[in-house]
C-alpha cells in the first residue's frame, strides 16, 4: 500500500479521535491547582476513567442555599456557571449573564449560580481572587459576594492582569471590614470550597472556562461551553423554560 | 501560481465548492465546543424555527468566544481549507491516475493543527489541554506564549504549503518520463 494512503488513514483516525473527544470527553483534569491537597485531588482525577458526557452532567452538585445565588432560588431555570476570574472569556460572559438576569429579573424565571473554576495553569492569580470573593461572602453575605464579584470582573484586565492590591481596594469599595477581610484572605480558609467547586466542574465535564450547566425545572441539564453570545444564552434559557 | 488560482476560481462550480467548503469548516470550528448541545436542540420536540435559532445564534461566538488572533486564524483556516479542497478536486479530475497525496495530507494536518488552536480559545478549553493532560503534560501549556494559538498559526502554514504543493502538481505537464 502506498505510504501516503497509510498516512491519510492515520490522519483520519486522528480526526475521528478529535471528534470523539469533543462528544464524549468527561472529567479529565484541566486545572493544575495550587496547594498540595489540591494537587492530590488533581492526581486522583487523572486516574479516574472518563465518563460519558451525559453521566458526567449528573455529577453536578445540587444547588443549595450555600451556593452563591443571584435571583430566585426556586426559579424554573438555573444557570450554574463555573468561572475563572482571570479568564477574558469569563469576563465577557459575566456581562452576558448580568444582561440575562436583568432581562429575567421581573419574571423570576432564571437563577444564576456562581461556582469557582480557576485554571491556575493559565491564570496563577485566579485562585487567590476566588478566595477574596469567598471572604466577601463570609463577611457580608450573598449581596456582598455579588457586589465584590461584579466589581472584580469589571476592573480586571484579565489574563492575570489584576494587581493583587486591587483585592483590598475592591473590599473597601463594596464596604467590607478591611481588617477582617485581610485576615480572612491571609488565612486561606475557603481554599477547600474553591477546590470542591473546581473538582465538581471537572466531574461534570468542564474542560475550560466559562463552563455552564443550564438546569430546567424538570431537572434536564444542558451544558454550555465558552462565552457564548447573549442571544444564544437567551435561546437556551427559553428552550429550558419549555421543559416542565 | 496566480494563473492557477484564477483559472480554477473563475469557474463557478469550483468557486461554489470553495465557498461552501469554507463555510462548512467555519461553522464546524465555531460550533465545535457545543456540538452535543446543538444535536440535543436540533433533535428536540420544539418548532423548527426554535430549533434553528439556537445554532444560528451560536455563530455569534466568533466575536464573544474567540480572541482577535484566534478569530483571524479560524477564518483564515476555513478559507484556505476551502481553496485547498477545490484545488485538490480540480487536480484529481485532471489527473486521476497520477494522484500524489502529499498536498492532501498536509492540508488535513493543517486543519487538525488549526482545530487544536481553536480549542484553546476558551481559556484552555478542551482539545489541546485535554490531550496534554492525558499525556501527563498539562503544565506544558504554560510554555506556549500563545497558550495553544501556535497550532492555529501552524495550521495556516500547513494549508498554505498544501495549496502550494497542489498548485505545483497541477502545473506539472502530463508527460511520460524516460
Amino acid at each position: 500500500m502506498n505510504t501516503n494512503y497509510m498516512f491519510l488513514g492515520g490522519v483520519a483516525i486522528i480526526v475521528v479521535a478529535i471528534i470523539s473527544t469533543t462528544f464524549f470527553s468527561g472529567n479529565k483534569d484541566n486545572s493544575q491547582l495550587t496547594s498540595n491537597s489540591q494537587a492530590k485531588i488533581a492526581i486522583q482525577n487523572e486516574n479516574k476513567s472518563t465518563p460519558r458526557a451525559s453521566s458526567a452532567l449528573e455529577q453536578m452538585r445540587a444547588v443549595s442555599k450555600d451556593d452563591h445565588i443571584r435571583g430566585d432560588f426556586n426559579a424554573p431555570v438555573k444557570i450554574i456557571e463555573y468561572s475563572d476570574s482571570e479568564c477574558p472569556f469569563c469576563k465577557r460572559f459575566h456581562a452576558t449573564l448580568q444582561q440575562i438576569m436583568s432581562e429575567y429579573n421581573e419574571t423570576g424565571n432564571v437563577t444564576w449560580v456562581y461556582r469557582h473554576f480557576p485554571i491556575t495553569q493559565l491564570h496563577a492569580k485566579a485562585f487567590n481572587e476566588a478566595l477574596a470573593m469567598e471572604c466577601a461572602s463570609a463577611l457580608g453575605g450573598n449581596d456582598k459576594f455579588w457586589a465584590y464579584t461584579d466589581r472584580l470582573y469589571e476592573i480586571t484586565p484579565a489574563n492575570n492582569g489584576l494587581d493583587p492590591i486591587e483585592l483590598n481596594n475592591i473590599a473597601q469599595y463594596v464596604g467590607l471590614d478591611m481588617k477582617k477581610f485581610k485576615t480572612c484572605l491571609a488565612s486561606k480558609e475557603y481554599e477547600q470550597r474553591i477546590t470542591n467547586d473546581s473538582q465538581n466542574a471537572i466531574a461534570t465535564g468542564g474542560q475550560g472556562t466559562p463552563w455552564s450547566i443550564i438546569v430546567a425545572q424538570n431537572g434536564k441539564k444542558y451544558k454550555l461551553s465558552g462565552a457564548q453570545p447573549y442571544t444564544a444564552v437567551k435561546q437556551l434559557v427559553e428552550f429550558a423554560l419549555q421543559e416542565k | 501560481m496566480n494563473n492557477i488560482f484564477t483559472q480554477i476560481l473563475r469557474r463557478p462550480p469550483y468557486l461554489v465548492i470553495s465557498i461552501v467548503t469554507s463555510l462548512i469548516i467555519f461553522v464546524f470550528l465555531v460550533w465545535l465546543p457545543n456540538l452535543r448541545l446543538i444535536v440535543t436542540v436540533l433533535t428536540s420536540d420544539t418548532t423548527l424555527v426554535q430549533r434553528l435559532k439556537f445554532p444560528i445564534s451560536l455563530l455569534g461566538s466568533i466575536i464573544t468566544n474567540f480572541s482577535i488572533l484566534s478569530a483571524t486564524y479560524t477564518i483564515a483556516i476555513a478559507m484556505l481549507f476551502g481553496i485547498n479542497i477545490t484545488m485538490i478536486i480540480f487536480f484529481l479530475k485532471r489527473r486521476l491516475k497520477n494522484i500524489r497525496q502529499t498536498g492532501v495530507t498536509i492540508g488535513f494536518l493543517g486543519l487538525i493543527s488549526g482545530i487544536f488552536g481553536i480549542g484553546c480559545t476558551a481559556c484552555g478549553s478542551f482539545l489541546l489541554l485535554t490531550l496534554l493532560t492525558w499525556l501527563g503534560a498539562g503544565t506544558l501549556i504554560k510554555l506556549l506564549p500563545l497558550q495553544g494559538g501556535e497550532f492555529g498559526i501552524l495550521g495556516i502554514f500547513l494549508l498554505l504549503l498544501s495549496i502550494y504543493l497542489t498548485a505545483r502538481q497541477i502545473n506539472k505537464p502530463i508527460t511520460c518520463k524516460i
